[in-house]
């Protein structure tokens, strides 16, 4: 059985319980709350939800975002599996995780995102979902960055022939030409910073958009008065 | 040699004597035309320093920005009669203000999740809320400030309330698809409304206490005849194309700019009324003759979900509020926005203007509630 492609909830390892709390939360947001666009994944979309990008790009959209720091592709699966994608109505799921699975080989890591994305898709058949790449990672190339890079290869030539799942590589634009990645770019090269998240959640942005904007009548933008 | 330097800087002496006056006679040029802007900029312009009531309308900035909550302003009401204001909120609380001197004055708490709508009675001595926890509850506003009454019916989350003129009924809009009519004395569900077809957002009721406005996620406002012998929906308007978010009864003075936006260029309509606004999430603001169930208007403008929609008492504007983070007053007669107010850092949720005084507020996702000046 492949890790990543077996539902289960975050271990607790410090004890407090907050992993399930924030899931508890989310389930009750999903009920109560409408959102066009749901966010759902690790630490770098939940690192998203608190940059300036977020308030200034997403936050109009209507979005939730359901993402927890240090989720693996397992830890997902399970809490879409346990209901937080079952009272919600989006037009577009962003998924993007992955990066914390530093146990499992880069095969088992897309199996375990390809998993997620077919119960997103049964759940919601008319859902687009986006698949933001995998950042690298790491102030030097290591092991880690080279296997990022490995899924987002494997990622694409499998979603790339399905319908309405775009994947969109955001992961360009870190890796400097010394190899290394600035922490004006990620503070603890993992996550990234306001600056990282316009650079790279940009074409996301854009996409949302027009997928957002495409039933709506064409507007009239000749300038008035 | 001396002397040519000499000539240099006696020449430069007397520039520099000359420009200090020079100077000096800008400032004060300045300083006197910068008082003047912002006279205009407090009074509107110099010529509109008088504005009768039936013109005046908010002007940033606002007066108060006022703190508290600690989730999503729901909606912003104003006491008919003292001069308070109330807001509730996702924090499952109601927080009570004066608006005139932007003082804190208690909290309600009782509900146990989002609180969704609150509306006044005629005189101001009950309010009513409702809230995601699928409970309306009934506060005393005339000494204690308790809750006297919690009434239980609805399936789902109730999305608003809104009290009958005479007081006795309280009648309520849910997620569960009905409207129901509630005895304020007894506590009683004594109707239930069934038509819509997806969650209800809003329902209120007609000046004369006739009719309820209603609508819903199903993109449709729907009239209803509050008459006990009539149980079916009166008049489905259907021109949204999306969730219909908020409706507003006009009051009787806006039957002539609403017929004047209605007659188009040259020709005068004459349409009777009643009329009611309604703000969806497809950006537009419909305006609709409820007699004949035709829309006379549609005001585009807002860049985002209309969420508030409020009548100018004098009847000449209406105000609405969106989640593009503005208020918009537009000018109905002409169906254009006059002004638009970036009111906020958040979605702006909600909007009321007060009946007699020159006042508005706003709440918003931002967790601040806007006390706003006319002039």
């Amino acid at each position: 059985m492949n890790p990543c492609s077996d539902a289960a909830p975050q271990h607790d390892n410090e004890g407090d319980g907050r992993w399930n709390s924030i899931h508890n939360r989310f389930l009750s947001d999903a009920k109560g709350k409408e959102a066009d666009v749901v966010f759902i994944g690790d630490s770098i979309l939940q690192a998203l939800e608190h940059t300036e990008v977020w308030n200034q790009w997403f936050a109009p959209l209507h979005c939730l975002n359901f993402s927890i720091h240090r989720d693996q592709t397992q830890n997902v699966l399970w809490r879409i599996k346990n209901g937080e994608l079952d009272h919600v109505d989006p037009k577009v799921v962003v998924l993007h995780v992955g990066t914390n699975n530093v146990d499992h080989s880069a095969e088992q890591i897309c199996e375990g995102i390809l998993e997620i994305v077919r119960t997103i898709r049964e759940k919601h058949p008319n859902a687009y979902i986006v698949l933001p790449s995998l950042l690298p990672r790491g102030q030097y190339p290591n092991c880690l960055r080279e296997k990022n890079s490995k899924i987002n290869q494997l990622l694409r030539e499998k979603v790339m022939n399905m319908n309405k799942v775009e994947m969109v590589f955001i992961d360009k634009g870190f890796i400097q030409s010394d190899g290394s990645i600035s922490h004006h770019d990620m503070h603890d090269y993992l996550i990234p910073t306001n600056t990282a998240c316009r650079k790279a959640f940009e074409p996301i942005y854009d996409l949302l958009q027009q997928i957002l904007s495409e039933s709506e009548p064409e507007k009239d933008l000749t300038p008035s008065e | 040699m001396t002397g040519e330097i000499d000539r240099k800087i006696g020449g430069l002496l007397e520039k520099k004597w000359t420009s200090v006056i020079r100077l000096q006679k800008k400032v004060m040029e300045l300083e006197s035309k910068l008082s003047e802007a912002q006279k205009e900029f407090m009074e509107g312009a110099p010529a509109r320093g008088k504005r009768t009531p039936a013109e005046w309308i908010p002007r940033p900035p606002e007066k108060f920005c006022l703190t508290g909550h600690r989730a999503t302003i729901t909606k912003v009401v104003f006491h008919p009669v003292f001069s308070l204001m109330v807001s509730s909120s996702e924090d499952a609380t109601i927080r009570v203000w004066e608006f005139e001197s932007g003082t804190y004055e208690r909290t309600l708490k009782g509900h146990t999740d989002s609180v969704q709508d609150i509306a006044f009675d005629h005189h101001g001595k009950l309010l009513v809320s409702c809230s995601a926890d699928m409970s309306i509850k009934l506060w005393d506003f005339n000494q204690t400030f308790e809750c006297i009454k919690t009434m239980h019916g609805h399936e789902h989350n109730v999305s608003s309330v809104a009290f009958s003129p005479s007081g006795d009924l309280v009648y309520s809009a849910s997620r569960d698809k009905t409207i129901k009519a509630w005895d304020v004395a007894t506590g009683y569900c004594v109707k239930t409304f069934k038509g819509h077809r997806e969650w209800v957002r809003m329902v209120r009721v007609s000046a004369d206490g006739a009719l309820l406005a209603s609508c819903s996620n199903d993109q449709t406002v729907r009239i209803w005849s509050t008459d006990n012998n009539a149980n079916e929906c009166k008049m489905e308007l259907r021109e949204h194309e999306h969730v219909v978010e908020c409706v507003a009864w006009a009051p009787e003075a806006a039957a002539a700019a609403i017929n004047e936006a209605a007659g188009g260029d040259n020709r005068r309509a004459n349409h009777a009324g009643p009329f009611l606004a309604s703000g969806s999430r497809d950006k537009t603001v419909k305006i609709w003759d409820v007699s004949t169930g035709q829309c006379l208007a549609t005001l585009v403008g807002h860049d985002n979900w209309v969420r508030g929609a409020a009548w100018h008492p004098g009847g000449r504007y209406l105000l609405t509020a969106s989640d593009d983070k503005t208020l918009r007053v537009w000018d109905v007669a002409h169906t254009r926005c006059l002004k638009t107010l970036y009111a906020h850092q958040h979605f702006a949720t909600s909007l009321d203007f007060h009946r007699s005084l020159p006042y508005v507020i706003s709440g918003s996702v931002d967790l601040t509630v806007k006390v706003w000046e006319c002039r």
